[in-house]
C-alpha cells in the first residue's frame, strides 16, 4: 500500500475517533473516563499522517527502503483500517441493548468479597421515596443483602426494555472499560400487563422489590412489583459502570 | 470495483490510493444498503463491539508506537549492546527486564530482535528481548490493569509469567540454540546509518509505520472479539469456566488463533466473564509469546527453521509459565 494511502487512513481514522469523542457517541462504546485519550489518540494520528504528508511534499522519501525491511509483510493488512472508519462514519452503530441481554443467561451480580454467599451488608439507603437506584445496585442488594435494606422501599429503576418470553424486564449494560466486557443486569417486573412495551424503549420503573425472589436458580435475576412505568429518552450514557 | 479496474487505462497499475477512493465512493453510495444490512440485532451487536475494541484500544497502541519510534531514532542498537553483561545467562535476565523500559508491539520487536542480532548481540539476549518487549511493558501493564478493574494480582501474574517466559526461553536457547536455524539474510550486517539521518525523521515514520500496521492487526482482534462476543453461547463459555483445565488449553491455543495485539488482548479476555482467572492469564502470557502472526513475521524475518523450532517451544514454555505462576499469584 502506497504512503499516501496509509497517511489518508490515518486521518480518517484519528477523525472518527475526534467525532465520536466531540459528538458524545463514543459513550456507545466506552466509558466517559476514556474521552480524552481518544481526542489524543485522533489527534497524534492525524499529526503523524500530517507529518508524512509535508515530508512527502518536500521530497523526504528516503526512509523507505530502510523501514520496509521488516514491514513489507503487513502492508497488506492496514487495509482492514478501513473498517472502522466506515463503521463510525457510514453505520454508527448503536448502543447495546436487548439483544446483549438475551444473549446472557442471567445476572452476574458481584458478590460482596468480606464474606461468603448472602450474608453481606451492604451500607444503609439513603432517604427519599422512590430512591433512584442503579439496576447493579439494585440487583445485588437483592440477591445478597443481609441487611434487606430495599424491603419496603419503593426504588427508581431506568433501564430499556427486554420482553422475553411472556415476561417483562427493565434491564441495562454495566462495562468496566468498553462494551466488549459489557455484562447485562436485568430485573423482573410484576404486577401490571407490560407487554406493549418494545423491546429497547428506554423506560423510568418505580418498583418494590419481592424479597428473596433473586435466587442462584433463576440466576439471581429479582423481581420487583411495579408502581408506574414512564417512557424516557435514551440517556446520554446508555451503560451502568 | 471491478468497473473501475476496466476504466483505466490498460498498461496503469490500479494504485490503492485509486482503490481507497473506490472504497470510499462505494461504501457513501450503499449507505443504506450498508445500514440495512446491519439492521439485524446479531449483527449490530456485533458491530457495536467491534467498535468498542477499535475505539479503546487504538489510543493505547497510539502511545505504543510514539515510544517505539522514540527507540528507534534516540536509543542504538549499540549502546544497548554496550549496556549488556558479556555472559549470556546474565545478560539474558537483563535483557527480560529491558522489556520492560523498552515497550514495543510484538508486530515491531522481531525486527528490533533482528537487528540486535545483527549488532552481534548473542541471539539467547535477542529471543529474551523478543518475547519479554511486547509482553512486560508498562503500556500493556497499564491496559491488563485498566481491564482488570478489581484484580490487581492480574497485573503481577501477568508481568511474572511472561518475564519467566522469556527468560526460560532465552536460557534454552543458549544451551542448545543453533545460529544456522537463522536465515542468512538475518545475520547480515546492515551498516549503522542512523547517525546520519535526521532523527525526528526517524521517529516520525517509524512511529507512523507501526501504527498502520499494528492497526491493521488490531482490526482483525476487534473482528475476532466482536464474533466472538456474538457467536460464542454464553452457556459454552459458562461450562469452559468450570472446567479448568480443559479451559486453560483452550485459551492457550485461542491466544495464538486470535493473534491480538498485547494493548488490546486483556480487554477482550475480560469480557469473558465467567471463565475464572487462571485460564484467563494462559491466554495473555502467551498471546504476545507466539501467534499465528508472530510466527508469520518471525518466519519472514528471521528464517523458517528458526520459526518451526520456537514457536511450539515458546507455545509450551509460556502455558507452563502461566500455570505455575497464576497458581502461586492468583487467587484460588
Amino acid at each position: 500500500m502506497r504512503r499516501e494511502t496509509q497517511n489518508i487512513l490515518l486521518v480518517l481514522l484519528g477523525g472518527a475517533l475526534l467525532k465520536i469523542s466531540f459528538t458524545g457517541t463514543y459513550l456507545r462504546y466506552v466509558k466517559a473516563s476514556h474521552q480524552w485519550l481518544l481526542i489524543a489518540g485522533g489527534t497524534i494520528m492525524i499529526l503523524l499522517a500530517a507529518v508524512s504528508i509535508v515530508r512527502e511534499l518536500r521530497g523526504n522519501r528516503d526512509l523507505d527502503d530502510e523501514h520496509d525491511h521488516g514491514h513489507s509483510h503487513s502492508a497488506r493488512s492496514a487495509w482492514l483500517l478501513i473498517l472502522p472508519v466506515l463503521a463510525v462514519f457510514l453505520v454508527g452503530p448503536p448502543p447495546l441493548g436487548s439483544d446483549s441481554v438475551e444473549r446472557a443467561a442471567g445476572n452476574r451480580p458481584e458478590v460482596p468479597s468480606t464474606e461468603g454467599e448472602g450474608s453481606a451488608l451492604f451500607p444503609a439507603l439513603p432517604a427519599g421515596d422512590p430512591i433512584a437506584l442503579p439496576l447493579s445496585d439494585f440487583s445485588s442488594r437483592a440477591a445478597w443483602d443481609r441487611g434487606h435494606s430495599l424491603d419496603d422501599r419503593t426504588a427508581r429503576l431506568t433501564g430499556f426494555v427486554v420482553q422475553e418470553g411472556d415476561d417483562t424486564y427493565v434491564a441495562r449494560l454495566a462495562i468496566s472499560c468498553c462494551a466488549a466486557d459489557a455484562f447485562p443486569v436485568k430485573v423482573k417486573l410484576l404486577g401490571r400487563e407490560l407487554s406493549h412495551l418494545a423491546d429497547d424503549s428506554w423506560v423510568e420503573v418505580d418498583a418494590q422489590l419481592r424479597p428473596g425472589s433473586a435466587t442462584r436458580d433463576n440466576s439471581y435475576v429479582p423481581s420487583a412489583t411495579v408502581h408506574t412505568v414512564r417512557g424516557i429518552p435514551e440517556p446520554e450514557d446508555p451503560y451502568e459502570h | 470495483m471491478t468497473e473501475t479496474v476496466q476504466e483505466s487505462p490498460p498498461r496503469r497499475r490500479l494504485t490503492s490510493l485509486e482503490v481507497l477512493c473506490a472504497l470510499l465512493v462505494l461504501a457513501i453510495v450503499g449507505q443504506s444498503w450498508l445500514s440495512d444490512l446491519l439492521d439485524v440485532k446479531a449483527v449490530q451487536t456485533g458491530a457495536t463491539v467491534f467498535v468498542a475494541v477499535c475505539v479503546q484500544a487504538l489510543p493505547f497502541l497510539v502511545v505504543g508506537v510514539l515510544i517505539s519510534g522514540a527507540i528507534a531514532a534516540f536509543v542504538s542498537a549499540d549502546r544497548l549492546r554496550k549496556l549488556l553483561p558479556k555472559r549470556a545467562a546474565l545478560a539474558v535476565p537483563v535483557a527480560g527486564v529491558a522489556g520492560v523500559a523498552l515497550p514495543n508491539c510484538e508486530c515491531a520487536a522481531v525486527p528490533v530482535a533482528r537487528r540486535l542480532i545483527q549488532q552481534e548481540v548473542p541471539p539467547s539476549v535477542a529471543v529474551t528481548f523478543l518475547l519479554a518487549a511486547p509482553a512486560v511493558n508498562p503500556i500493556v501493564l497499564v491496559a491488563t490493569a485498566v481491564a482488570f478493574p478489581g484484580e490487581p494480582r492480574m497485573v503481577l501474574a501477568r508481568f511474572l509469567g511472561s518475564l519467566a517466559t522469556a527468560v526460560a526461553m532465552g536460557w534454552l536457547w543458549a544451551r542448545f540454540g543453533k545460529m544456522e536455524w537463522f536465515a542468512e539474510r538475518a545475520l547480515r550486517r546492515l551498516p549503522e546509518h542512523h547517525e546520519t539521518r535526521d532523527r525526528w525523521g526517524v521517529f516520525f515514520e517509524t512511529a507512523r509505520q507501526d501504527l498502520v500496521d499494528a492497526g491493521g492487526f488490531l482490526v482483525v482482534g476487534g473482528l475476532t472479539a466482536a464474533v466472538l462476543n456474538v457467536v460464542v453461547p454464553r452457556t459454552w463459555t459458562d461450562a469452559l469456566g468450570e472446567q479448568v483445565l480443559l479451559g486453560v488449553f483452550v485459551m492457550a491455543v485461542l491466544a495464538v488463533v486470535l493473534a491480538l495485539c498485547s494493548e488490546a488482548d486483556a480487554f477482550v479476555v475480560a469480557s469473558l466473564s465467567t471463565m475464572p482467572l487462571l485460564p484467563k492469564l494462559v491466554f495473555l502470557v502467551v498471546g504476545p509469546a507466539i501467534d499465528i502472526k508472530l510466527f508469520a513475521l518471525q518466519a519472514g524475518t528471521l528464517g523458517r527453521r528458526f520459526a518451526t523450532r520456537f514457536a511450539p517451544m515458546t507455545f509450551a514454555v509460556a502455558t507452563l509459565c502461566a500455570v505455575v505462576v497464576g497458581i502461586l499469584v492468583l487467587p484460588s
